[in-house]
């Protein structure tokens, strides 16, 4: 557990270094693999807070991502409204909606919670799909180019979506690390490694596992709202697409679900190969970023089930346990 | 409408082989196999190639793609699913889960997202019954299907291997202490399930094109069915299974021409909510 206090100053060295990054890194490209990362860091991190801690694995975070992104869109372009207050409602949808589909899907365990949650997605994307007068159907819209307008959440070069999407990250770690250390953090490791045992010693576990789940939901729904804005474009199959489910999920695990830090890293590993791979390949060949994150899953599955992050806590435990080999 | 209902139960033929081999993993195994939509997409493919290399038939190249699938369930039972049992639910959902996406994706970079398709000489064909239509292809699918899992029903009840495996389902522990070995049990449920989706691939071959997503429409049907008719029952998933076709099949020709999956996803979030308890049995643990 010493590692907690470790965490806490590696996290505000990683975030400080972070901060000054655009300074130094001025291409477009680099700016936006970084996004990336961030992004999916984000991501990675909410979906932790119920996958991770909880144990409670989602394949249907895509539905939160596509609620935010709809939400705010919506309001943008129906009625005006700054993507800013936008990305708020967006999180209040997603985390209303979480309310029945949680009903639905707590009511199964393991696997099956898994299946309920790909399918609340896909009837999800499948009802945009079909509802053109709503929310133009399968064609989608482009998010109307204002130019340099930060009020509406655009702006001309990159860096500044870099530091909202840092300050996203930020903040959904700095509500995993209060998590971590509060009353709530503790049930939902209870939670996690047994649940009838959890329940036995009275915790509530119907409604821990409720509120996590909506405020997973909520940060879920935030990032939903900056990736259409930063892309300028929303239709249902990219909202709510499977594949922003599965790295939610993919990064956590690779990193190491449950722990603060874990999604962070699982991300950077992801996407830094991700990326070298597009490099050294270019865009042409369908299918080979899944195909490598498959096998990197896989490997860490097999080998190393509790993620880099739990390794390393598992090596600094050692170290301390023989300080002669130091 | 009566037209809908036979097209949904010939299709529900196929989807049933799919789905006794999720529920006799998950029945035997206990573990729910999200990749076996892929090997039904591999079944398609080999009789896609013996089709066009070869003009082999797809019904006779079930003679090949069943034994090639078989083998590689054992082979997936042995290096992959073995080492994950007896541990928690994480690895055991993730592990078919990134083989799914492996064999998916690798599949996108050999064969790209284009469709295939073979032609048989009576892919065009049907039998008029009163006004009905009946495609030969899909009525050969069906009626195919249901020997198949007939067999394997005999083969349940009648066999030593098939009541161990029985046995190996109803409880493990107890199963052990007969002197079943587990390994051999499991490894032939794997084999067993993996053919009958190889299968499932072969007869969808002559009205059914082949592409790397394929699989995802089958297993996500097989969830629902397996859900429906009780985890880990041969029967109940067979029956099931032919009731999805149906329901798909009206729901395409009342809501809309591609709303057949809605009607599946919602037949499977409408049953959670009703009837949690169906699952008791396994997935409530």
């Amino acid at each position: 557990m010493r590692l907690r206090g470790w965490g806490g100053l590696m996290l505000a060295l990683v975030i400080a270094a972070m901060s000054g990054l655009p300074l130094v890194v001025k291409s477009p490209f680099a700016l936006d693999i970084l996004i990336r990362i961030l992004l999916f860091a984000f991501i990675g991190t909410a979906w932790n807070l119920l996958g991770g801690y909880a144990r409670q694995f989602s394949l249907g975070h895509a539905a939160f991502f596509g609620l935010g992104a709809y939400t705010s869109t919506l309001l943008q372009i129906d009625f005006g409204i700054s993507p800013w207050i936008g990305m708020f409602a967006g999180g209040v949808v997603a985390m209303l909606a979480s309310l029945p589909i949680g009903w639905l899907c707590f009511r199964l365990r393991g696997p099956y919670f898994t299946i309920a949650t790909i399918a609340t997605a896909q009837v999800l994307m499948l009802i945009f799909l079909k509802f053109r007068d709503f929310a133009w159907g399968a064609e989608g819209t482009t998010i109307p180019n204002l130019g340099d307008a930060p009020l509406m959440m655009q702006f001309e070069g990159k860096a500044p979506y870099y530091y909202i999407v840092l300050g996203l990250l930020a903040a959904a770690l700095g509500i995993t690390a209060w998590i971590e250390r509060s009353r709530i953090g503790y049930y939902l490791v209870a939670i996690g490694e047994e649940e009838d045992a959890a329940e036995a010693v009275g915790i509530d576990v119907p409604r821990i596992k409720r509120d996590i789940y909506m405020i997973s939901s909520f940060l879920t729904a935030l990032a939903g709202t900056f990736y259409t804005q930063y892309i300028y474009f929303i239709d249902p199959q990219t909202a709510f697409n499977f594949s922003i489910s599965i790295e939610a999920a993919l990064v956590s695990i690779v990193g190491g679900v449950g722990t603060l830090l874990g999604p962070l890293i699982g991300t950077v590993l992801l996407e830094t190969t991700s990326a070298l791979l597009q490099s050294w390949l270019g865009n042409s060949v369908g299918g080979v970023q899944l195909t490598v994150y498959s096998l990197i899953l896989m490997a860490v599955i097999l080998w190393r089930p509790t993620g880099i992050m739990g390794y390393a806590a598992e090596v600094y435990a050692r170290r301390r346990q023989s300080p002669a080999s130091g | 409408m009566a037209q809908a209902v036979i097209n949904g139960l010939l299709i529900g033929g196929i989807y049933a082989l799919v789905s006794i081999g999720v529920t006799l993993i998950f029945g035997v195994v206990k573990i729910v196999n999200f990749a076996q939509g892929e090997f039904v997409m591999i079944g398609m493919y080999i009789s896609f190639f013996l089709g066009a290399q070869f003009g082999i038939d797809p019904v006779v190249s079930l003679l090949v793609s069943m034994p090639v699938l078989f083998f590689a369930g054992v082979l997936v039972q042995h290096f992959l699913i073995r080492r994950v049992l007896g541990l928690n639910d994480l690895p055991q959902i993730f592990l078919t889960f990134a083989l799914s996406l492996l064999i998916l994706n690798l599949s996108l970079m050999l064969f790209s997202a284009n469709y295939r398709t073979l032609h048989t000489s009576y892919s065009d064909d049907a039998f008029h019954l009163g006004g009905l239509y009946v495609p030969v292809a899909k009525l050969i699918a069906f009626a195919v299907a249901m020997v198949l899992s007939g067999m394997l029903w005999v083969f349940l009840r009648t066999t030593d291997l098939g009541k161990a495996m029985r046995a190996a389902s109803q409880n493990r522990e107890v199963a052990q202490l007969m002197g079943i070995n587990p390994n051999r049990v499991f490894a032939v449920a794997l084999g067993i399930a993996l053919a009958l989706a190889g299968a499932a691939g072969s007869l969808l071959m002559p009205f059914y094109p082949a592409y790397p997503m394929v699989g995802q429409v089958f297993v996500l049907m097989a969830f629902v069915a397996v859900v429906l008719g009780t985890l880990g029952n041969v029967i109940g998933a067979l029956i099931a299974s032919l009731l999805m076709g149906i329901a798909e099949s009206l729901g395409i020709q009342f809501i809309g021409a591609d709303s057949g999956l809605i009607v599946v996803f919602l037949l499977l979030l409408t049953t959670l909510a009703v009837r949690p308890s169906g699952l008791a049995g396994g997935g409530r643990r």
